[in-house]
């Protein structure tokens, strides 16, 4: 295996690396597709795939009137690349590991599945009522200079860290 | 259809870099949390300066996406939602390691759990949908 390989697909990238990649998405997704850097929406447009025939008012907003659109492809291609990160740098393809969590917390499977769900739920419930998550507000909004967006990032990361440390006093003894 | 290729192809990039950088490792975004590892936290930061600066360049040459149309920047509207939501979704992030992009990079790397997180998160985008069709104070 060359050094080149190694540092494209096997290293961690430095932060700098990532953050000029994902940071020129912002002005490239805008030139070339007039659309914003964002993925929180794009559970919306899942739900329509799932359940077409909702009733419900916001899911048949004009943002999810066409549920094979873009946004689903955006969203699979979220998937896709790093599926083939995964594979390039030669992880296994499925592991139930969860780094430290699964070092420290022996519940059940179906506890800790629970568990993640939970979180998810947070998300996708904080990121409507916010208007956005990390890529559409803090990413994509702060580079715009929204105001709103630096008040949800704020919050984001303030209730990131209460939460991250109850999880470490609480799930993980304090430790890590 | 040259739409759709587009952003699976720029939503590869998207899921490739997060996945590399190690935005999607539990325990970077948890480190990046207790103040042991801020390697993410500079990863957004950067990201943040760099768009900003790519913004000021595309305005400065006229605004205009790459077919010519005006390039249509939405700004979402500043209200208490953003502080409301932003306190739910801190929580969420803290407790499940991921946020809404990263989650789907762990999907595609295998991590079984992140099922659980994506699931909950159409659950709450779900819930939200049902809540605000009573709340309008919801919608922002």
């Amino acid at each position: 295996m060359t050094d080149v390989y190694r540092a494209l697909f096997v290293e961690r990238w430095p932060w700098w690396a990532g953050g000029v990649v994902i940071g020129l998405l912002v002005p490239l997704l805008y030139w070339l597709h007039n659309t914003a850097l964002g993925a929180s929406t794009g559970y919306g447009t899942l739900i329509k795939v799932v359940r077409p025939g909702t009733k419900l008012k916001w899911l048949n907003s004009a943002t999810f009137a066409d549920r094979w659109g873009w946004r689903l492809f955006f969203v699979g291609g979220i998937v896709l690349g790093a599926f083939i990160a995964g594979r390039l740098g030669g992880r296994p393809p499925v592991t139930a590991e969860m780094g430290l969590f699964s070092a420290y917390v022996d519940w059940p499977a179906a506890l800790k599945g629970l568990f993640f769900f939970a979180g998810g739920g947070l998300l996708g419930l904080g990121a409507r009522i916010a208007g956005g998550c990390t890529s559409g507000h803090s990413i994509h909004g702060i580079a715009n200079l929204h105001l709103s967006s630096v008040v949800a990032t704020v919050f984001f990361l303030a209730f990131g860290v209460l939460a991250t440390w109850w999880v470490r006093m609480m799930l993980f003894g304090g430790g890590s | 259809m040259g739409n759709k290729l587009g952003l699976l192809v720029w939503g590869a990039v998207f899921g490739f870099t997060l996945s590399r950088t190690g935005a999607s490792e539990y325990d970077l975004i948890h480190r990046m949390f207790t103040g042991e590892d801020l390697s993410l936290a500079f990863l957004m930061v950067t990201a943040i300066v760099v768009g900003a600066i790519g913004m000021r360049v595309l305005r400065s040459r006229g605004n205009r996406t790459v077919h010519g149309d005006l390039v249509f920047v939405k700004q979402k509207p500043l209200s208490p939602l953003n502080a409301f939501g932003g306190a739910l979704f801190g929580v969420g992030w803290g407790l499940s390691g991921a946020c809404p992009g990263t989650v789907l990079a762990q999907l595609g790397e295998g991590k079984l759990l992140a099922v659980c997180t994506v699931l909950g998160l159409l659950a709450g985008t779900y819930l939200y949908a049902a809540l605000v069709e009573r709340w309008k104070w919801l919608k922002a």
